[in-house]
């Protein structure tokens, strides 16, 4: 298994593509994952592939922290940066993600409704509900620096066996 | 970058394609076609995900303003086509029972 990886980005939308391709790979050697057809050519090698469910629940989760960061932190105004480091081992991945914008308030996160019908389909308010619902773990600490660190398990039959 | 979605009037039809990643940086783009679409009333709308590869929260709530603008004109809308990550999405937030994924 791969060290640490640590990337740094401008606290802005634009670097989105960048931190979610970053965590999609570190993913991918957790869960042992494979592109979808690695002897095509044709395939374009920086198409994300998000098949497997656990790669599914990390990148689905770190996109909606992102987001939240570069909107509400930095107010989509950029000014700050995001510092994301990822800590793959066998059985799970950890990433903390850290900025210096301000803090969010998590009491302001609304329960989606326990019954969805038409009139109830939500229109905002799912980021973190998201996040939250495909993580083993997360936790937010208002700083600064801010801090969320997300956690995520390999399901214990699906742990490779003799991977180093 | 090519906006991730396509655009079919056929009557009084219309198919909308997502293909790609319908993101917080693509979705703005996708809100503003769906308004345009949502202003003609059509009486069927018909919008295929099968080559839609990742959403994320902005991404669903931009189909649920065409889910809600369509069915609010008087229209049927049909959802097809979801799988991988964006079902997971759907089945997470118990839009697949709504949306009849």
């Amino acid at each position: 298994m791969v060290a640490m990886i640590r990337l740094s980005v401008p606290g802005t939308l634009r670097y989105r593509p960048i931190a979610v391709r970053t965590v999609a790979e570190a993913a991918r050697l957790v869960s042992g994952s494979s592109p979808r057809d690695p002897k095509n050519p044709t395939i374009d090698p920086l198409a994300l592939d998000i098949r497997h469910p656990f790669d599914t629940a990390v990148v689905s989760a770190f996109m909606e922290i992102f987001n939240n960061i570069a909107i509400h932190a930095y107010q989509r105004k950029g000014g700050g940066t995001i510092d994301i480091e990822i800590t793959p081992s066998p059985d799970e991945i950890v990433i903390e993600v850290k900025d210096n914008g301000r803090p969010f308030d998590m009491g302001n996160v609304v329960a989606l409704p326990d019954e969805l019908d038409e009139e109830s389909l939500p229109e905002g308010g799912m980021g973190i509900h998201i996040a939250k619902t495909m993580l083993d773990e997360m936790t937010y600490a208002p700083g600064p620096p801010n801090l969320w660190r997300l956690c995520k398990r390999l399901p214990a039959p699906q742990v490779a066996v003799g991977r180093s | 970058m090519a906006a991730p979605f396509d655009v079919q009037r056929t009557g009084d039809e219309t198919k909308l394609m997502v293909r790609g990643s319908l993101d917080i940086n693509s979705a703005p783009a996708l809100a503003d076609e769906i308004d345009k679409i949502i202003a003609t009333k059509p009486a069927k709308v018909t919008v295929d995900l099968s080559a839609l590869d990742l959403i994320d929260s902005s991404g669903v709530a931009a189909l649920v303003k065409l889910y809600k603008g369509a069915r609010g004109g008087g229209g049927a809308i049909t959802i097809t086509g979801a799988r991988d990550q964006p079902l997971a999405i759907f089945k997470l937030l118990r839009m697949d029972k709504v949306f009849n994924l």
